[in-house]
């Protein structure tokens, strides 16, 4: 056993490092520390100078296109953004449907996809939830019927999709479709990718607590899908569902960024001299570091050739826990000055309240992250996966 | 970066399990736990013959040069059965001090503890409840003969112990001191734990101390005190993990079994979901022991650092999961005859035992 990585992975963080000192776009990093929102050209030109760098395939092997990197390699990779501050990668592309793409899709399908998504030409989003679809995804019901015009085969689609994130940037959308209706509810989805241009296709937002909109709803009426845009068999959808989700659950739990957040907030709390507070932050601390040497652990269980299973369900526990466990410090914090509301549409005025900085965005982010412990399979169905696979109940 | 166990590791963890398994079964433990010495004095020579008590003690010494990872593991085991045998007070405290001390005579004693002839207990603590080991109130006075006066408390595993090495203030310089248990002048209190265990506490009176009875003076003496207490505190807290494993094993198994409203308990996901929390915190402590653990072995700074985060956090948790395992149970929970309750009088005990968790809180935050 041993704790330091060896000294070419530390020469690798030292790259990563170089890169997010030099390569970083300035004007993404200055609107980042400073609170400010991200347009959707800020965060194009942040995955840009990934693609420029040839990292933004860092999860995806050689052969694809992607950097082949170790799963330390990986490890480090995410975690040095993370404590940077970077803003976090759109994983609709290059950590879900590419590798849906490169492990079940034709040659076909992977040289006219993979690219757009290796460059940051395309921008994905995910077509998985419906209204009446939430945790019980296989329950879904958005309709896919195939027929055969002018010499072609086509799909069309009817139904909703919702939770959509950035449906209003995306060129693409990857949905889990039913096709067939007759059998098990999970054998008749099937996984299509589907073109935002595309007719009868229309994308409301939906507006969260914390006043943004990141979420969207996403119509579809008579969508005409051509039938080459069936990823894999037609029913084998929830295999290719499942597969990407064992792909995502790896560096969720987001270490780097909560360090970076939790030595803010420590400087915060030794500022104001507020014991209680400080107690608070070092119990976080503490669960920070068990977090860390949690994932550190399924990543030496990876290394050595194992598979982690359904442990990494803690990731996504704990991880996303922390994530709101910090907001809710930093809303304690700014005290009084929690309540003037910064949200994407300011303060109602056209100067900011002369509270800390720290106090301008905390409960805009401590609203936003609800979402973390419900997304992604809510921590209730994570504790479901543990319960049936782990404990054996 | 390698956080798994070598094949020598893992090795020694099934022939632990494997004894476990076998010979400590928890209605037999209840027969030890009313005798005088309160464990098996048999289980004790097969651990000497098992070579476990040689372990941790260098090579010149006689032993094995196991280190911290070891320890973790050998105790992640005896917790899981909840092990009486005082392998603490005897190997890892008092054996910690004599290995690395420059006592002239420590082979003697050492090769004693090894071979299970004779035990000795660690004797620092004092009055106050901070878990001070410095401001020593045991005073040792005179130049050429000394003696001794003053009280130790909550001596660990002190009835069986052939000897003590009791730390004094000696012109307020720290002085270790090993003293037999026939020592005149020396009277002896012995208590019952929370958890069967046994401590004594130890009044001495103007009791004559020797030069060649000074096993570490100064730096060294404090030095030895904070990295044994530290090590003994890695110990208890991966015993807390492996304590923590057997509560949320017994209780899913308990709960599969046990049968309302015409169905197993375990179907109910309220159940489910607090199981679910029992093993996540058993998890996580797992990690922070290997965090410690490894920065002991490798030396590290951060050591303390993390044995602090590492203990705090245990007896946050420990008491989680066994009051959970507990309210699980239901009734049976608290009954004496079931071992869950045992396993939380355990946690409770490790909880106060060199620090509580707020103790440790604060100590990691000021570090």
């Amino acid at each position: 056993m041993e704790l330091s990585f060896s000294s070419k992975d530390l020469e690798f963080r030292d790259e990563v490092r170089d890169f997010l000192a030099n390569e970083y776009p300035k004007h993404v990093k200055e609107k980042t520390e400073n609170g400010e929102p991200l347009t959707r050209e800020d965060i194009v030109d942040w995955h840009k100078s990934l693609s420029a760098k040839g990292w933004m395939g860092f999860n995806w092997p050689v052969e694809y296109g992607g950097t082949g990197w170790t799963p330390a390699q990986i490890y480090i990779f995410q975690n040095e953004l993370g404590l940077a501050g970077c803003p976090p990668l759109i994983p609709f592309g290059v950590s879900m449907v590419g590798p849906v793409i490169y492990t079940f899709g034709n040659q076909e399908q992977k040289d006219r996809f993979l690219p757009d998504i290796l460059n940051f030409d395309t921008w994905w989003c995910q077509g998985y939830s419906e209204p009446g679809s939430g945790s019980d995804l296989a329950s879904l019901k958005t309709k896919a019927e195939l027929v055969h015009e002018d010499g072609k085969d086509y799909y069309v689609i009817n139904g909703s999709k919702t939770w959509t994130t950035l449906a209003q940037n995306a060129d693409w959308i990857f949905c889990l479709v039913r096709t067939d209706s007759s059998g098990k509810k999970q054998e008749g989805i099937s996984f299509l990718l589907i073109d935002m241009k595309s007719p009868g296709i229309e994308v409301k937002p939906i507006i969260t607590i914390d006043g943004d909109h990141e979420v969207n709803s996403v119509f579809f009426t008579d969508v005409k899908v051509p039938a080459e845009n069936l990823i894999g068999e037609e029913g084998k959808g929830w295999t290719y569902a499942k597969f990407l989700l064992a792909h995502e659950r790896f560096g969720i739990a987001g270490v780097g960024a909560s360090k970076r957040q939790l030595e803010r907030l420590k400087e915060i709390s030794k500022d104001l001299g507020d014991d209680d507070l400080i107690a608070k932050v070092s119990q976080l601390e503490i669960d920070i570091m068990a977090l860390e040497f949690t994932e550190l652990r399924l990543l030496s269980a990876l290394e050595g050739g194992g598979n982690p299973g359904a442990e990494s369900s803690i990731l996504k526990i704990k991880g996303t826990e922390i994530q709101q466990r910090l907001t809710e410090l930093y809303v304690e914090a700014a005290g009084e000055f929690a309540i003037p509301y910064g949200g994407p549409d300011g303060y109602g005025s056209n100067v900011k309240p002369n509270g800390p900085d720290y106090t301008n965005d905390a409960l805009s982010k401590y609203l936003n992250m609800r979402k973390v412990t419900i997304y992604g399979g809510s921590n209730e169905i994570q504790k479901n996966i543990i319960s049936k696979f782990v404990l054996g109940v | 970066m390698n956080l798994n166990f070598s094949d020598e590791q893992n090795l020694l963890r099934e022939q632990i399990q494997k004894f476990c398994n076998s010979d400590y079964d928890f209605y037999d433990r209840e027969d030890f736990i009313n005798t005088e010495a309160g464990f098996d004095p048999e289980k004790w020579k097969l651990f000497a013959e098992q070579g476990w008590l040689a372990m941790p003690f260098s090579s010149e010494s006689g032993g094995f040069d196991f280190g911290p990872i070891e320890l973790s593991i050998l105790f992640e085991e005896f917790g899981k059965f909840l092990v009486l045998e005082p392998y603490l007070s005897n190997v890892v405290l008092s054996g910690y001090i004599l290995d690395n001390s420059s006592f002239d005579k420590k082979n003697d004693f050492i090769a004693k503890l090894i071979s299970g002839e004779e035990q000795i207990s660690l004797a620092y603590m004092e009055q106050n409840r901070n878990y001070d080991f410095k401001n020593i109130t045991c005073l040792l006075e005179g130049t050429d003969s000394l003696s001794l006066n003053g009280t130790k408390n909550l001596v660990l595993n002190g009835s069986n112990a052939d000897h003590y090495l009791v730390t004094t203030n000696h012109n307020d310089v720290t002085k270790i001191v090993l003293v037999s248990k026939d020592t005149n002048g020396l009277s002896i209190n012995n208590f019952k734990t929370v958890d069967d265990r046994r401590i004594s506490q130890l009044n001495f009176e103007n009791v004559e101390i020797n030069a060649d009875q000074i096993v570490a003076i100064g730096d060294e003496a404090e030095q030895l005190i904070k990295d044994a207490i530290n090590y003994g505190t890695l110990c208890v807290s991966a015993e807390a993990v492996g304590c923590m494993e057997s509560c949320y094993l017994k209780t899913v198994e308990y709960t599969k079994s046990r049968e309302q409203f015409g169905q197993p308990i375990s179907n109910f996901q309220v159940l489910q979901h607090k199981m679910v929390d029992m093993f996540i915190e058993a998890e996580l402590c797992k990690s922070l022991l290997y965090k410690s653990m490894i920065d002991m072995h490798e030396k590290n700074d951060s050591k303390y650092r993390s044995v602090s985060a590492l203990k705090s956090q245990v007896g946050l948790s420990g008491k989680k999961v066994g009051e959970d395992a507990v309210q699980l149970h239901g009734g049976m929970g608290v009954s004496e005859e079931m071992s869950i309750g045992h396993y939380l009088k355990r946690f409770i005990s490790i909880d106060s035992q060199f620090g509580n968790s707020h103790f440790h809180l604060k100590k990691f935050n000021n570090s």
